[in-house]
């Protein structure tokens, strides 16, 4: 499943809130990770969502090692911004009185875009960074803000350095920035969504605006939790008569199943049959939008089945076991 | 046709903030149907007599389809309430409902057209580098730009009540951080750091201790930039009153008595510590959230019914649909079906359980459950049964107001 993202040194994950993305992203990590590869899970300033998936609270921009091969760290917007300016400003000392500067510091908060460009910008140090010769990193994975700001702060640096006109060392590096960015040899730009109408056309929208803004594709599609079949699709008409029969025989059982009282022993096989029904059009529901996603972006998509773990690490394991090939979990086709 | 009306401690509070309040905030992470739910809130505000606008961020088709649009735009739209009274009953109170979403880049160029002094300014303006980077809706553009559209709907004095859908998690609490950040943009200090400083001359700018750090930045962002920079603080300064004067009202709009919050989430474990955190925060901001609406409950699955059902009458049952299905192949779509119903009960265990822990946080009474739904919300019976959920709807709303 991994296949396309295999040669990609720098892989942005992106996607709509609440689609999973981070999870993804962390299980992704640990399935490179898994196959030997030196792999660096990064976070763009956020509320971490690693502390529930790897078990761990970064602090400050050095990557803590989690394993043998699997690094993470949550850039801060805060730290980013301090160390590229400490690289860009001749001496330390001056860099420390612009950081300290009430005003400045004001300014730069306030500024529009100066966050994505330094947190882009620590980025490429670690894209760059090499250990006796060798990349430091075989892979960056890095979780990017909801796929509507995504495009916006994957252009940041060519906008950035059209406003400066090329000039000054900033703008040099931001046009670096742009051109790890907008090399799809090198990065990967992988969208995980959910199998539900706005993620799915957001999916469709974000490939166009890739094409069309920075001039690259799409990698990979990712869908997650795509619910399975709870029956087989040639049991359809004995299920659905069996559901007319109940419905039939229970009158009010829909609104029985949303009761918070406690309920009535008597109602459980309805009870059986509704949530199967209600199973039953989640699944369909589902492979509705996959249609709609295979057939309007132009990329490779993969599937991946929902898990119900409560524990965050336990659902990046088997995510990232699924991304590693091992289709175990789907070998029962109700493994939940 | 309307679920029956839950007649829970809770609904009467919402129903009388619904009645009273002037603006609701929806907070909350994404993917739990936070857009949607704002939608079904101000029907039920606008059914029962208010003037309601809903300003959305991101809404699907589908939801404004729902409400009998082809698409929401930068500018409000009413909806039609007909269908909806007729569907419920319920006779026309004078509310209205409208909906709009926000379009940043728009918003942010009709207030530069309206406050621009002249036709010079404005073109000027507009060939700016910098302003063309803001107005391209750059990070934070969409916050400044829903508070500029919220001023306007609130001091407007057509609406009764505003209810405002925010961008999910990071960006909801920038959201409510903006109104201070707007105004710093513009800071009086920062303008007077980048204004050519016309009076004393080119000595009183080098011994300006400003200047000092502009001479670094124009070292480490180059001269043009800092140019472009001067030229766009030189043309805006006349934006900089407007938006610290409309930044302070707004937080003073934020901080008023009818103002509320609501914490949309879902129950799933993850989005739940989500809503923790924005109550948290909430708090750090001298702000409280009035309701937590949890979205998508699961129904109450029980894993006893298992027990409870005879196999043998199920497969009967089963049976009585295919005469021609063998015993073995009836008896395996059993085991199925049961052990899908299995794994939906722990789900719906889950769910209680991660709304009880919400519950020892925040008070039952600040809860209200919408199940989950078997379909898309796509049509307007659909929208009416998830605001049934949030509070019922009294048989005549207005008969009941006069009582109360």
């Amino acid at each position: 499943m991994l296949d396309p993202l295999l040669d990609k040194r720098l892989i942005f994950v992106t996607g709509k809130g609440g689609v999973g993305k981070s999870t993804v992203t962390a299980a992704l990590g640990k399935a490179l990770a898994s196959r030997g590869k030196r792999t660096l899970v990064l976070e763009t300033d956020t509320f971490s969502a690693m502390e529930d998936l790897y078990g761990y609270e970064g602090t400050g921009l050095e990557p803590v090692k989690l394993s043998e091969t699997l690094y993470a760290s949550n850039l801060l917007a805060e730290d980013c911004f301090v160390a590229t300016l400490t690289r860009f400003v001749p001496g330390e000392r001056v860099a420390r009185a612009v950081i300290n500067n009430r005003v400045a510091r004001v300014f730069f908060k306030a500024a529009p875009s100066v966050n994505e460009v330094t947190i882009l910008d620590q980025i490429r140090v670690f894209y760059e960074a090499e250990d006796q010769g060798n990349p430091r990193y075989d892979h960056i994975v890095v979780d990017l803000p909801a796929s509507g700001h995504a495009v916006t702060f994957l252009n940041v640096p060519a906008t950035m350095n059209g406003m400066m006109r090329g000039i000054g060392p900033i703008a040099k590096m931001t046009a670096q920035v742009a051109a790890i960015i907008n090399d799809p040899e090198q990065t990967a730009i992988a969208a995980v969504c959910l199998p539900e109408e706005m993620p799915v056309n957001e999916t469709i929208e974000l490939a166009s605006n890739l094409k069309g803004v920075l001039g690259r594709p799409l990698t990979l599609a990712i869908a997650n939790m795509v619910h399975r079949a709870p029956l087989h699709d040639d049991d359809r008409p004995i299920f659905d008569a069996l559901l007319a029969r109940v419905r039939a025989s229970t009158p009010g059982t829909s609104s029985l199943l949303f009761d918070e009282e406690p309920t009535d022993e008597s109602d459980a096989l309805a009870r059986l049959v509704e949530g199967n029904a209600l199973a039953l059009g989640w699944h369909d529901r589902d492979q509705r939008y996959l249609g709609e996603l295979r057939s309007h972006v132009d990329a490779p998509i993969i599937e991946l089945p929902i898990f119900y773990e409560t524990s965050g690490d336990d659902v990046v394991a088997r995510v990232a076991r699924q991304l590693g090939g091992d289709s175990s979990s789907l070998d029962h086709p109700l493994a939940i | 046709m309307t679920a029956s009306p839950r007649s829970d401690a809770n609904a009467a509070p919402l129903r009388h903030l619904l009645d009273s309040g002037r603006l609701i905030v929806c907070v909350g992470p994404g993917g739990v149907g936070k857009t949607t739910t704002s939608a079904a809130v101000g029907l039920r505000a606008a059914m029962a007599g208010r003037k309601t606008i809903v300003m959305t961020i991101d809404p699907a088709r589908r939801l404004a389809n729902s409400l009998g649009l082809d698409d929401l735009t930068n500018d409000p739209q009413q909806i039609d309430l007909t269908e909806a009274l007729k569907l419920t009953g319920n006779k026309d109170n004078g509310g209205e409902l409208w909906a709009m979403m926000l379009d940043s880049e728009k918003t942010f160029n009709d207030l530069v057209d309206r406050l621009a002094p002249d036709k010079g300014a404005l073109k000027r303006a507009k060939e700016n580098n910098i302003f063309r980077l803001l107005s391209s809706a750059l990070h934070g553009m969409q916050e400044y730009m829903a508070l500029e559209k919220l001023h306007d709907l609130y001091t407007g004095g057509y609406f009764d009540l505003v209810i405002l859908d925010t961008p999910p998690t990071k960006n909801a609490l920038e959201f409510l951080e903006t109104p201070g950040r707007a105004s710093t943009f513009f800071d009086e200090r920062i303008i007077k750091w980048f204004l050519p400083n016309r009076k004393s001359g080119l000595l009183g700018r080098v011994f300006n201790p400003g200047s000092i750090v502009l001479g670094l930045i124009s070292k480490v962002l180059g001269e043009s930039f800092v140019n472009d920079l001067v030229e766009f603080f030189d043309t805006f300064h006349y934006l900089q009153e407007t938006l610290q004067q409309r930044g302070e009202l707004i937080e003073f709009i934020l901080r008023d008595p009818l103002t509320h919050f609501f914490i949309i989430t879902s129950a799933d474990p993850r989005r739940i510590k989500e809503a923790v955190y924005f109550h948290e925060k909430l708090g750090q901001l001298e702000q409280r959230a009035d309701f937590f609406i949890i979205n998508r409950v699961i129904p109450r699955f029980h894993p006893e019914d298992i027990a409870a059902i005879e196999d043998a009458d199920l497969d009967t049952l089963l049976r009585e649909a295919d005469h021609g299905a063998s015993a073995e192949h009836i008896s395996g779509l059993r085991q199925r079906l049961e052990t899908h119903y299995l794994q939906l009960a722990k789900l719906a265990i889950r769910d209680r359980e991660a709304i009880a822990s919400l519950a020892t946080k925040v008070g039952q009474e600040a809860l209200r459950l919408i199940p989950l739904l078997g379909e898309d919300v796509h049509n307007l019976t659909h929208l009416l049964k998830l605001s049934d959920f949030i509070t019922p709807l009294e048989p005549d709303a207005r008969v009941a107001t006069a009582k109360g």
